[in-house]
């Protein structure tokens, strides 16, 4: 984990082979213990337990529906020799992320024993992720410098990816929603509506809003 | 399908519109590999698109997902077959170096490269096709999609196109350069991004007027003319084609039909899609 947080070894930038194996592990196991320490919110194992299998797929399965998209953007930039060092750069940003949300376990844990208030527990929840995905930017820099370096075309295929990848991703935590777990609602794995979609919602918001009802 | 896939490939990595090629008037696919595999990817995508149909509660249509997979292949096929006349002629007209059959293979290549992109995104429209009901919203996910495939699919044949206008009948590019090429070259914005190598700078030994003024670019750059009339050819026929061609997603409630009646337009139903889904 050391060497991957200093791009050092095996995670360091520049080569084009692709630890998957390990990087998966790392996602695996962070995202496991920071979803366990999110659901945690009001002393409920089997929420935490819950949350400990959804953050990795949240972190995982974005990743999988984009990467297909990635692949030929890439080639269609003409940056198919560096795919492998592309990929490298994403999942060594995604491990980042894991590894720094789950460093943010026990803090995450000390502000619940603060307060038992759902709305700052949301916040402080989307503080962790907003610094996790600061770390795998930082993490995506350092691979994505020399690249860009190479071949000023990467930072199309960089923006394309985060475009893309970020999309899915709301979508996909809007989906798997609970991860802390309103006091006030049972214990489940997923929302009664889970399957209805986050930009909708925010249409329709938006909607209500613009025709003042 | 191992072969077809490499023929994709290799046309994605802008190997058969390397700009020799080009100079010499040749695009060196066959026009059937070309087809075949915008059959491939277009009914990989359909698959994708036409999901929505079947998993509905209300009439749930698997005819639908069939349908679709062989409408979105058809779609860009039959555009073309409808639009290559017209954009043949202007080709010609303005003294192209391809004859007919490799205007055909260029235009071919555009689509499949249109094609290749939109299937990539075949798992995202999948994903938010099982995680979302709301019909607008795919439609809009999807014509955003084949949008940005088909922005693609014209810069491909922008730079194919201005390389053909635009280049110069130069000597043999040097042989020790390294292949040039790619679809980076397709997709390069200036000159100077082009990984290609550059070209000869003429010497006033050589015909110094002739040499100097063919390298100048036109003032009127017929590549860019014809582009802009291919565009909006090949726009408003793929537009009207799909409308025709509709329903590709199926609208919850209806039953299944191949074809809707005819009336309104494209441009019409993307209006009323977007007020639909802001109220």
């Amino acid at each position: 984990m050391d060497s991957l947080l200093r791009a050092r070894g095996p995670y360091a930038a520049g080569s084009d082979v692709v630890p998957w194996a390990r990087l998966a592990l790392i996602v695996l196991a962070g995202g496991f213990v920071y979803g366990a320490a999110m659901g945690l919110f009001g002393v409920r194992g089997l929420q935490a337990l819950y949350s400990a299998a959804k953050v990795p797929v949240l972190l995982g399965a974005a990743t999988i529906v984009c990467l297909p998209n990635f692949y030929v953007v890439n080639t269609l930039l003409g940056l198919r020799d560096d795919f492998g060092a592309a990929c490298r750069a994403i999942f060594a940003a995604q491990a980042t992320m894991a590894v720094t949300l789950a460093a943010f376990a026990p803090i995450t844990l000390l502000s619940y024993a603060s307060s038992d208030d759902y709305d700052f527990a949301i916040l402080f929840n989307g503080l962790a992720f907003a610094v996790g995905t600061g770390a795998a930017q930082f993490t995506m820099q350092r691979h994505y410098r020399e690249l860009i370096a190479r071949n000023p075309r990467h930072r199309i295929g960089r923006v394309a990816w985060g475009v893309l990848y970020v999309f899915v991703a709301i979508q996909l935590a809007w989906v798997l929603r609970p991860f802390i777990g309103s006091l006030r609602a049972p214990t489940q794995f997923f929302r009664k509506d889970a399957w209805s979609n986050a930009y909708v919602v925010v249409f329709e918001m938006l909607g209500e809003f613009v025709s003042g009802r | 399908m191992r072969e077809l896939l490499g023929h994709v490939d290799r046309l994605l990595r802008g190997g058969y519109t390397r700009r020799e090629d080009l100079l010499e008037g040749r695009v060196t696919v066959a026009s059937r590999t070309l087809a075949t595999a915008g059959l491939v990817l277009g009914a990989v995508y359909g698959l994708f698109m036409g999901v929505f149909a079947a998993m509905r509660t209300e009439h749930p249509s698997w005819p639908q997902l069939l349908a679709t997979m062989v409408k979105v292949p058809l779609l860009f096929l039959l555009t073309l077959v409808v639009t290559f006349p017209s954009l043949y002629v202007f080709s010609a007209l303005s003294n192209s170096r391809l004859r007919g059959p490799d205007t055909l293979r260029l235009l071919l290549a555009a689509v499949t490269v249109n094609l290749a992109l939109l299937a990539s995104f075949g798992p995202v429209t999948g994903f938010f096709t099982l995680s979302t009901d709301s019909y607008p919203f795919l439609v809009i996910l999807n014509v955003a999609f084949f949008a940005i495939s088909g922005f693609a699919g014209l810069t491909f044949l922008r730079r194919a196109l201005t390389t053909l206008f635009e280049a110069p009948q130069v000597d043999e590019p040097e042989r020790d350069a390294p292949p040039p090429p790619l679809a980076a070259d397709l997709f390069a914005t200036s000159p100077r991004e082009s990984p290609l190598p550059p070209m000869p700078t003429p010497t006033p030994s050589r015909s110094p007027s002739n040499v100097a003024l063919s390298f100048a670019p036109p003032p009127d750059d017929p590549g860019r003319r014809v582009f802009r009339v291919w565009i909006v050819t090949y726009c408003v026929v793929g537009a009207q084609m799909a409308w025709i061609l509709r329903p590709f997603i199926g609208t919850p409630g209806l039953e299944f039909s191949f074809f809707r009646p005819r009336g309104s337009n494209f441009l019409e139903a993307l209006w009323h899609t977007l007020q639909r889904l802001f109220n």
